[in-house]
């Protein structure tokens, strides 16, 4: 599904790499953690992914696609097809919880029909069901990520990338988050989860990837938080 | 040999092969995809527009403050074009109204001086030639004149009428009127009839007038169409500025919108036509503000001689293709600068 090979990312002419030879291979339907201390690379690494950055060297290939062939104008397709949801959740402020969901759909052309009939269920799949027409700022900081997530996999999508999502929010909601993640994994949805957060990680008992000044130091099948 | 044995060996590259297949793939989809294009396009099309009017009805500041800058924009130039013609005119007026005079002989008879007008005829410059009789100067001083009883009792008690009958020209080009000073110094059908002792009327304070006029006129249209000019840039500039402040406060918006996989049409097009949306209601208000001005200056502008009317025949009779003409400009503005004021938070 996705498959890193000696992935080597700087930034500027002298400047440190920020990943360094990294290879990583995540399988369909994996869920998987990736931790490291801030400045570790996981950042670098999620906009490579999105194709927000190029890499310096390496390869890179995503659900078939190489993206050293990828056209520039063909980068909005490929998004369409990761799900993406982030620490500050980046919701359009002005528009419902509906609106939001149905924004994810609206720039792929699809009729408002399908999005009616689409939308009510992933708000329904995510617990946000009754608050379609609240703004964001009406909803606690979780249920913001909901939405958030909601708009992440309406188009059913076969990657979520989620970075940080509980970085802003307290325990119980964080482990909400990480209960519907895995929810979402179960449905057949490759999970890549960033997180500071060491009881997710070790109770979690999934794939972990530790990143360290850019290189992956360690990679365990049911890994713990390791410093 | 079994098909088994064309399968690729199991290299260190399972890159290349999935690749492959996804192109395939990739094909199939777009031909599903033509089908719905049209409607897809249509819907999105639609989106684009409902979005940039929610933009342009959710700041009403700056939606003001850009429409009015826009409406003054398309005001100046309004104002300029319809100067330069009203000015045009005038000076046509005045070119037409330049007689020269050619001070005949009396007796003449209607009869001798349509010879001459025939030969006059046949220069280009000249627009038409009246004869203009002793009676007629007469009456025509009368009238203009206004004479108290007691100064047209004196010009009634005058033996002989000391109004000349005369040649009165008008001429296309007042700067070029060589021939017919040729015609009347040399022909002998003149030299018959022309009065020697009173030089025609070929130059003098008029002519002045008609040549400061048009120095006038180009200056003005100079200006104009500088300030006109100048204007427009300045329009763009805040235009330009205003849709970027806009964008600066909203580009975490842009880049959500870049990463759920907006392409740059999606995101871009709600900012221009918002954009186009000041360019047409001020295109509105500037027409509808010019053609009411034209109205209520027009009697003070007669006044001082302008000559107003075709002008606003003009407007009138082409105000919806002006209208157009306007609104053209007044979008080409906004998409113009609203596509530069987006371009560099478009980069992926």
């Amino acid at each position: 599904m996705i498959l890193l090979d000696r992935v080597t990312k700087t930034f500027g002419k002298d400047g440190g790499a920020a990943l360094n030879r990294a290879s990583i291979h995540i399988e369909p339907k994996e869920f998987v953690i990736i931790v490291g201390t801030s400045g570790a690379g996981k950042s670098t690494l999620l906009k490579l992914l999105t194709r927000e950055e190029k890499p310096t060297s390496g390869k890179i290939v995503v659900g078939g696609i190489d993206y050293d062939t990828l056209k520039n104008r063909h980068i909005p397709l490929l998004r369409r097809k990761i799900g993406v949801v982030f620490q500050d959740f980046k919701l359009l402020p002005q528009r419902t919880v509906f609106e939001n969901i149905a924004f994810a759909l609206e720039i792929t052309g699809m009729t408002s029909r399908e999005i009616k009939s689409t939308v009510p269920k992933v708000i329904e799949l995510v617990g946000l069901a009754g608050k379609e027409k609240k703004f964001p700022h009406q909803l606690s900081g979780g249920e913001r990520q909901r939405v958030a997530i909601a708009r992440a996999v309406v188009r059913q999508p076969k990657i979520l990338i989620a970075d940080e999502p509980t970085g802003n929010l307290d325990p119980k909601h964080s482990w909400d988050i990480v209960r519907l993640l895995e929810k979402i994994n179960r449905y057949g949805t490759t999970v890549i989860l960033t997180t500071h957060n060491v009881d997710i990680v070790n109770k979690l008992k999934r794939r972990v990837i530790t990143l360290d000044h850019g290189k992956v130091v360690s990679d365990e099948a049911k890994g713990s938080y390791r410093q | 040999m079994s098909s088994n044995d064309k399968l690729p060996k199991p290299t260190g590259k399972p890159i290349s092969k999935p690749s492959v297949d996804s192109k395939k793939a990739a094909a199939a989809t777009v031909k599903l995809k033509q089908n719905k294009k049209l409607k897809r396009r249509y819907l999105t099309w639609m989106r684009m527009v409902r979005y940039g009017a929610n933009n342009f009805t959710r700041n009403a500041w700056l939606t003001t403050a850009a429409t009015i800058v826009m409406t003054i924009t398309l005001l100046i130039l309004f104002t300029t074009l319809t100067a330069r013609t009203m000015l045009a005119d005038t000076v046509q007026d005045f070119r037409e109204k330049i007689g020269l005079s050619v001070y005949l002989l009396e007796p003449t008879t209607e009869d001798e001086a349509k010879v001459l007008q025939n030969k006059l005829g046949g220069i280009e410059n000249v627009v038409k030639s009246n004869f203009v009789s002793a009676e007629d100067a007469k009456q025509s001083y009368i009238k203009a004149n206004d004479p108290t009883e007691e100064q047209l009792q004196a010009i009634s008690e005058l033996p002989d009428n000391p109004f000349p009958a005369s040649l009165s020209i008008s001429v296309k080009d007042p700067n070029s009127i060589e021939e017919i000073d040729e015609l009347v110094k040399n022909d002998p059908d003149f030299l018959a009839i022309v009065n020697p002792e009173r030089e025609p009327s070929y130059e003098g304070d008029r002519r002045d007038v008609i040549d400061r006029l048009a120095s006038w006129t180009r200056t003005i249209e100079f200006i104009g169409l500088f300030v006109g000019g100048l204007f427009v840039a300045i329009s763009t500039l805040i235009i330009f500025n205003t849709i970027r402040m806009a964008i600066f406060s909203r580009r975490d918006e842009i880049d959500m919108m870049k990463l759920i996989g907006a392409d740059r049409n999606f995101i871009r097009g709600p900012f221009v036509v918002e954009a186009v949306m000041y360019g047409f209601i001020a295109a509105i208000l500037a027409t509808v503000i010019g053609v009411f001005a034209l109205y209520g200056l027009q009697t003070r502008l007669e006044g001082w001689g302008v000559n107003v009317a075709p002008t606003r025949e003009f407007v009138v009779t082409f105000l919806p293709l002006i209208l157009i003409g306007m609104i053209a400009i007044g979008g080409l503005i906004g998409a113009i600068s609203s596509r530069l004021a987006v371009r560099r938070y478009l980069r992926v």
